[in-house]
């Protein structure tokens, strides 16, 4: 996937880097990606990103594996491994079950939560690439950075139409493959 | 939309859709680089006192593991536990620390559940109080167990003596909801943490200071992709943990319900113990916010509102627990079991101990009732003595519940009362010593106001034009 381009422009605010979204996206360009300080919805959605179904089908997963697992435990301890006749009740008693297959369910959900969400987000890393923009830390703290990708030839108004749009700066870059 | 937005935009603009009351949450307009400034450098640069304070709390703490020590190294026969008050103190701390838990997890789960924007400002702060509790709480069973380095038997292990933990007991029970409670607590808290020390990386000035925040923040940057998974992974731990706390002290509740004793095995315990829980949570959260926003300067964040907002639900909470003394004592009234209605109407309000339950019915009953009044909401010094009374008196409650109900059972001729010792004095002192330690070292080392968080609300109040 060499040779595809990356322009990357700063924006000043989180309304700036909203509009310029939109107005990028209204100009036909889709590969489009945004590094914020704090989140904000309605660039998601200019963004197009999809909803992740994987991260909620993990945590689904996550809960049952959890539950499923205390309930095996619990029920061959109890019937198999050591059956201990507690006043006639059943070995197999599953409504005292429940506390602890609710707790465990919700630790194996919490758990996948957790894990998925930096897992997915290619979390921990010790580098990334765009650490090499300097200034590009403050991504974290006040400067909005949005970036597009060319497969080609790079636009060559974009660089003046991001000025027009709010961008402190452009800084051109190869795109992540 | 506008596209040609210039450099020099008008900011903030107010959002007209923001309702006065919400921006009243946030009274100063701050540009995002203000407030990073100004939050992170409450942990570049600490206040003078944080590290005499530290001191003096690290000082105090070797209470605990002095009265630990000689606890593990003697016997739990130190305590002023006894046939049949066998659990006394030790679970007294166990219930209140844990209970004081849950009013973190209430604020940041079910207020972001329900969108109430003014927990943002002090979510961190209760979400910690809750770690450090539980581990205060965890503390006490422990111990109780007389032989605390046996505790893996607690844990389902294959061993050579083949024998399993009885599943079927509420103890068991309340060691996997409470390491649950743990763990799920620790990584919602984690999760949230996680911008805020990339943003501490990323504003240290010094090198050694960005490399170790860096490790913390696990490399965080916040794509737009990255900021949608965390959003909803948030949401879906939020959804978790509002039952799990639920469950927690409804569990814990069930170790006492669950038993025959009178003054215990009744259905209206686990709702009774949620709605304690959190009355005393949110109280301890107003005892460490008080004095922190004044000595941090941070009106502006936790304003006086979000105070007004605590103390309601500090009412609300109050007014169930004052409702559930009630019942219980009404349900013994006409439930016709001699041996209930012994205790809660002869005991407990006659009995030796009846100055703790007046204590407590006036503590958590009648001293909230001044939450009514606007005035008292709104003053921090009333906020502050308040919370004090309250925690007093869920304290003093469980021990009531715990003592009253052991010593004074189905047969007069074991009845049997309780003192506590010195060693008990020793540990409760000392584990609040040692919360206020890890306490204030959070103050020092973590971003203790949630900055993105911050930045977010900012931005949904004023940051649209």
């Amino acid at each position: 996937m060499s040779g595809r381009t990356q322009i990357w422009a700063e924006f000043a605010t989180g309304s700036l880097v909203l509009a310029a979204a939109r107005a990028l996206r209204d100009l036909g360009h889709r590969e489009l990606s945004a590094f914020t300080p704090y989140p904000i919805p309605e660039l998601e959605e200019v963004l197009e990103l999809p909803r992740p179904r994987l991260l909620l089908a993990l945590v689904l997963a996550g809960a049952c594996l959890g539950g499923g697992l205390a309930f095996l435990i619990i029920w061959w301890t109890a019937v198999v491994s050591y059956p201990l006749n507690v006043g006639g009740r059943p070995l197999n008693s599953f409504v005292t079950d429940i506390p602890i297959l609710f707790e465990s369910a919700v630790l194996g959900a919490a758990a996948t939560a957790f894990a998925a969400t930096l897992g997915l987000s290619g979390l921990p890393r010790l580098h990334h690439p765009l650490d090499a923009i300097s200034g590009f830390e403050r991504s974290s703290l006040d400067r909005f950075w949005l970036g597009v990708v060319f497969d080609q030839e790079v636009d060559p108004d974009l660089p003046g139409a991001l000025q027009e749009l709010g961008a402190l700066r452009v800084h051109r870059g190869e795109a992540a493959p | 939309m506008t596209a040609s937005a210039e450099n020099g935009v008008v900011w903030p603009g107010p959002d007209p859709s923001a309702s006065a009351e919400e921006l009243a949450l946030l009274p100063r307009a701050q540009s995002d680089r203000a407030l990073t400034e100004e939050l992170l450098n409450h942990v570049l640069q600490p206040p003078p006192w944080l590290g005499r304070a530290i001191l003096v709390a690290g000082g105090l703490s070797s209470v605990l593991l002095a009265a630990v020590l000689y606890t593990v190294l003697t016997g739990i026969g130190v305590w002023g536990n006894n046939i049949p008050v066998a659990w006394a103190f030790g679970i007294t701390n166990f219930v209140w620390w844990i209970g004081i838990g849950h009013a973190g997890t209430f604020i940041s789960a079910f207020l972001l559940l329900l969108e109430q924007k003014w927990r943002t400002s002090i979510n961190r702060f209760a979400e910690a109080m809750t770690l450090f509790a539980l581990v205060q709480a965890g503390l006490f069973p422990l111990l109780h167990m007389g032989r605390p380095w046996f505790f893996y038997w607690l844990i389902p292990y294959p061993s050579t003596m083949g024998v399993w933990p009885q599943f079927r007991s509420s103890l068991t029970w309340d060691v996997v909801a409470v390491s649950t409670y743990f763990t799920v607590s620790l990584l919602f808290w984690y999760l949230g943490l996680i911008p805020d020390l990339a943003a501490v990386r990323d504003f240290a000035p010094e090198r050694w200071r960005r490399r170790i925040y860096g490790v913390f923040a696990l490399g965080w940057h916040g794509s737009a992709a990255a900021w949608r998974r965390h959003r909803i992974a948030y949401g879906v731990l939020a959804g978790i943990a509002a039952p799990l706390v639920v469950s927690v002290h409804s569990i814990v509740s069930m170790d006492f319900a669950i038993g025959v004793l009178p003054g215990w095995h009744s259905t209206i315990f686990p709702p009774y113990f949620v709605a304690g829980a959190i009355y005393s949570g949110f109280a301890m959260v107003l005892t460490l916010m008080i004095p922190a926003r004044r000595l941090y300067r941070l009106e502006h964040v936790i304003t006086r509102d979000h105070l007004d907002k605590m103390a309601k639900l500090l009412l609300v909470t109050g007014t169930l627990v004052t409702y559930a003394y009630a019942v219980e004592i009404y349900c013994a009234w006409v439930g016709g079991d001699a041996f209930e209605r012994h205790l809660l109407l002869e005991v407990r309000p006659r009995g030796p101990m009846a100055p703790l339950f007046w204590l407590v019915i006036a503590c958590n009953c009648g001293s909230p009732l001044l939450l009514w009044s606007r005035r008292v909401r709104r003053s921090t010094l009333a906020l502050f003595a308040l919370s004090l009374t309250i925690q007093l008196g869920m304290w003093l409650e469980r021990l009531m519940l715990i003592v009253s109900s052991e010593s004074a059972d189905f047969l007069p001729a074991i009845f049997h009362g309780y003192r506590p010792t010195l060693i008990d004095g020793g540990l409760l002192f000392g584990t609040l010593a040692f919360f206020c330690f890890l306490f204030l070292l959070f103050l020092r080392f973590v971003p203790f106001i949630p900055l993105t968080e911050l930045k977010a609300l900012e931005f949904e109040l004023r940051g649209r034009k």
